[in-house]
Order: C-alpha cells, then sequence, then structure tokens
C-alpha cells in the first residue's frame, strides 16, 4: 500500500444565528453539543445556537 | 530452435511444473498466510488499542475507585448465549431477555466502577466497553480460523478465511474509528435520525416515556404528533417499541413514521435518502417485531425514511454530506404526515439510532 494517502478527519461546528440565520463553520471544540445556545452572533445581538457538528475528511 | 533439445532449459522448463504439481498448495497456504497474518497484528493492534483508550478514559476523567484493568479485562471476555432455536416458538421474547439482561448487568457494574458516574458517561462506557469486546471477539475468531488451518496445514480451510477477511477489516476498521467520536460525545452517522426528530422537539416539553427513551407531543397542521427518540446526548439508542406501546395504550394511532440510516449498497451514492414501507429499525430483531406486532393488532401503517450510508460512516463522526440531509428529511417527513393522514389524525414520528451527542 506504498500508494495509499493518510486520510484526516477533522470535526467541524456550524453554528447558526436564531435571529438573522448567519451560519458560522469553526473547528469543534471539546464541550460542543448539537443544539446548545452558545455565545452572541458577530452580526447582530442574537444567540447562536450549533445546528450541525460533522466531520471532514482530507487525504495527505 | 537449439533451446528445445538443450537439457539445461528442458529442466527450467520441467522443475517449476513438478514443484507447482507437488507442493503448488502449501505454497499458496504460505502466500495466504502472510496475508492474513497482516490482517491478524492489525486486528490485535485495533483491540488494544480501543482497551487502552477506554481505561485511558476511565482513569483520566472520572474518579475510578480501583484499578479497572481487572474488571474490564472481564466485561471483555463476557458472552452472551442465545437461546435455542430449535422450537421457534417464543424465540423473540428469549432472545428480549437475554439481550436485555445482558444490557442491565453491564450498566449495573460499569456503574460499581465510579458511582458518581453520570448517565451520559455511564452510556458513553458501555458503548466503548462494547467496542472494544466486539474487536475482541472478532480478534480470537479470526485467530481461531488461522491457527486451526495452520495447524491442519490445509489451504481450503484458509480460502474461506481469506474470502471474509477484507469484509471484516472495514468493520474492525470502522468500529476503531468510531472510538475518538463516542469519547467526544460527537454524533455519529447513525444519529441522524435522533437529529431530525430531536430539532423537531426543542422547545417543546418532553417526559420520558420508556427507559432512555424521550418524548414530545406536538401539533402540526390540527394533526397531533407524538416525536420520539433516545434519550440524548447520551450514547443509547433507547427503547422505542415499549415507548410506542405506552403511546398506544393511551392513544390511537393513525400512522408511524420512523426515520432511520441503512446501509448503502455498493455504488450508491452516501446521504441519499429513500422514503419505504416497514419498520426501519435495526439491532438483534427484537425491537423490530415489537413495533411491527403493536402496527399490526392496531392496523397502523408504517412509513419510513432512510438516510443511505456506509458501515463506517454509521458508527463515526456524522460526515457533513449526512449532516445537510437534515433538513431534507425534515421536510419529506412534513409532506409524509400531510398525504398519509388528514387533519384530527395522530402520528408517531420515531428517530431510530444512536443518539450520542443529539440531545433534544
Amino acid at each position: 500500500m506504498i500508494f495509499s494517502k493518510k486520510k484526516i478527519t477533522t470535526a467541524y461546528t456550524v453554528e447558526q444565528c436564531l435571529k438573522c440565520n448567519t451560519l458560522t463553520k469553526r473547528k469543534f471544540h471539546d464541550g460542543d453539543v448539537l443544539f446548545t445556545e452558545l455565545s452572541k452572533c458577530n452580526s447582530c445581538d442574537g444567540l447562536t445556537r450549533i445546528e450541525k457538528i460533522f466531520g471532514e475528511t482530507i487525504e495527505q | 530452435m537449439g533451446d528445445d533439445s538443450n537439457p539445461l532449459m528442458m529442466i527450467v522448463w520441467i522443475l517449476p511444473i513438478i514443484l507447482f504439481v507437488f507442493y503448488g498448495q502449501q505454497i499458496q497456504l504460505f502466500v495466504t498466510s502472510r496475508e492474513i497474518k497482516k490482517g491478524l497484528k492489525k486486528l490485535d493492534s485495533f483491540r488494544g488499542e480501543s482497551k487502552t483508550e477506554l481505561i485511558g478514559y476511565l482513569k483520566n476523567n472520572l474518579k475510578v475507585k480501583d484499578d479497572p484493568l481487572k474488571k474490564i479485562d472481564k466485561f471483555l471476555d463476557y458472552f452472551t448465549i442465545m437461546p435455542v432455536d430449535m422450537d421457534p416458538n417464543g424465540i423473540v421474547d428469549k432472545v428480549h431477555h437475554t439481550v436485555r439482561s445482558r444490557e442491565d448487568y453491564t450498566r449495573a457494574h460499569v456503574k460499581s466502577l465510579s458511582p458518581e458516574m453520570n448517565d451520559v458517561e455511564l452510556s458513553k462506557i458501555q458503548t466503548l466497553l462494547e467496542i472494544a469486546s466486539s474487536l475482541q471477539m472478532i480478534y480470537k475468531i479470526m485467530n481461531h480460523m488461522f491457527l486451526t488451518a495452520k495447524k491442519q496445514n490445509n489451504y481450503p480451510l484458509i480460502l474461506p478465511l481469506q474470502m471474509i477477511l477484507p469484509f471484516i477489516m472495514e468493520q474492525a476498521e470502522a468500529m476503531r474509528e468510531a472510538v475518538p467520536a463516542f469519547i467526544s460525545g460527537q454524533p455519529v452517522g447513525d444519529g441522524i435520525g435522533p437529529m431530525v426528530v430531536g430539532k423537531m422537539m426543542l422547545e417543546h416539553e418532553k417526559e420520558t416515556v420508556a427507559f432512555q427513551t424521550s418524548l414530545s407531543k406536538i401539533d402540526f397542521e390540527d394533526r397531533k404528533l407524538f416525536l420520539l427518540k433516545a434519550e440524548g446526548p447520551a450514547s443509547t439508542v433507547g427503547r422505542p417499541a415499549d415507548a410506542l406501546q405506552t403511546i398506544t395504550l393511551e392513544n390511537k394511532l393513525d400512522a408511524i413514521i420512523m426515520i432511520d440510516a441503512a446501509l448503502k449498497m455498493e455504488g450508491e451514492d452516501s446521504a441519499t435518502t429513500a422514503q419505504g414501507f416497514g419498520a426501519a429499525i435495526g439491532g438483534i430483531g427484537t425491537e423490530r417485531f415489537q413495533i411491527e406486532a403493536i402496527a399490526t393488532s392496531k392496523n397502523i401503517p408504517i412509513f419510513s425514511v432512510v438516510i443511505k450510508q456506509s458501515v463506517k460512516e454509521a458508527i463515526t463522526l456524522m460526515t457533513k454530506e449526512i449532516a445537510d440531509t437534515a433538513e431534507d428529511v425534515h421536510t419529506q417527513v412534513f409532506d409524509m404526515i400531510r398525504e398519509n393522514t388528514s387533519p384530527g389524525q395522530s402520528v408517531a414520528i420515531i428517530g431510530v439510532g444512536n443518539t450520542s451527542g443529539v440531545p433534544q
């Protein structure tokens, strides 16, 4: 398997503002749980909620 | 042309033929054995790594009373003897009882490792233990088959092993890669059903309707919806059949909609959705039997939405493609309700799957 590439999966968290619906994607932090309300939105004064947690795999 | 009569060239041709006629099987056995040995070495490292991570997690994150190594070793070798099926009458109840007893036993004993452990941690440890013991069992069986073939010096005996090895390796690799997702409390591909229903349950009152199973009652276009899913973010599949039983005792249901992850066929795209009839629920079969029995006795049609994925995708961190289907499945469920029921009717919507990292 000298030609097989190493696959690395990185976990991401997508937050959505409950007021302006802006989506923000960032790396997953320990303690992130789906549907929990987190911080203030960067675009408005609304609260953001975790909408998705997923992994993206890249080959190296 | 002089080569035809050259005795040296004749030996060069004849020797390999004689070698392959008399020792062909041994040569094949040698080549195949090397391949299988590599696989076994990998399987051995998988079982070792999963056990080390489990013990590491117990020591670092939970206040374990004593050294957990001895207890974990005992759990890993625990076996389940399935009931005799010569007379299939009543077999489902027997299997159900055996599986539940094992679950209850493991839960109680894992809890005894650290009495302060909360339910989410407890379910996490149970899942990690299940993964580690499955990897241990796979390694033991494959090693046994290999050593038996080698002992007998029997090439045909090693052939089935060579044939199933790639499939076993795929499953074992999936299990090995599932460990970090469960440790971090991240949603796995199988959690797409609970994720869709969990989102529908947000901001609605929830009650525990069966063991580790949550229920919300909501109204939708003059219909009453009973939303069911395992209680997240713990790593559990809950008991949807028991929950459905409880609901039907007090309510008349007109349809059941089940949302679950399904194994895709080779060549099929991942994260595609399909609709169909019948109970979409995996596992050993007892939950499905119970749901089908309830639906048949009450004459309730069962509709299903499945999200296709591979074995690996189902038990490892949810992929972006699968997570992105949530909105579409949500819309499909509401379309199904409109198409198959009329105002005033009641529908149970069940999000089936492991709800690790997916609350409600």
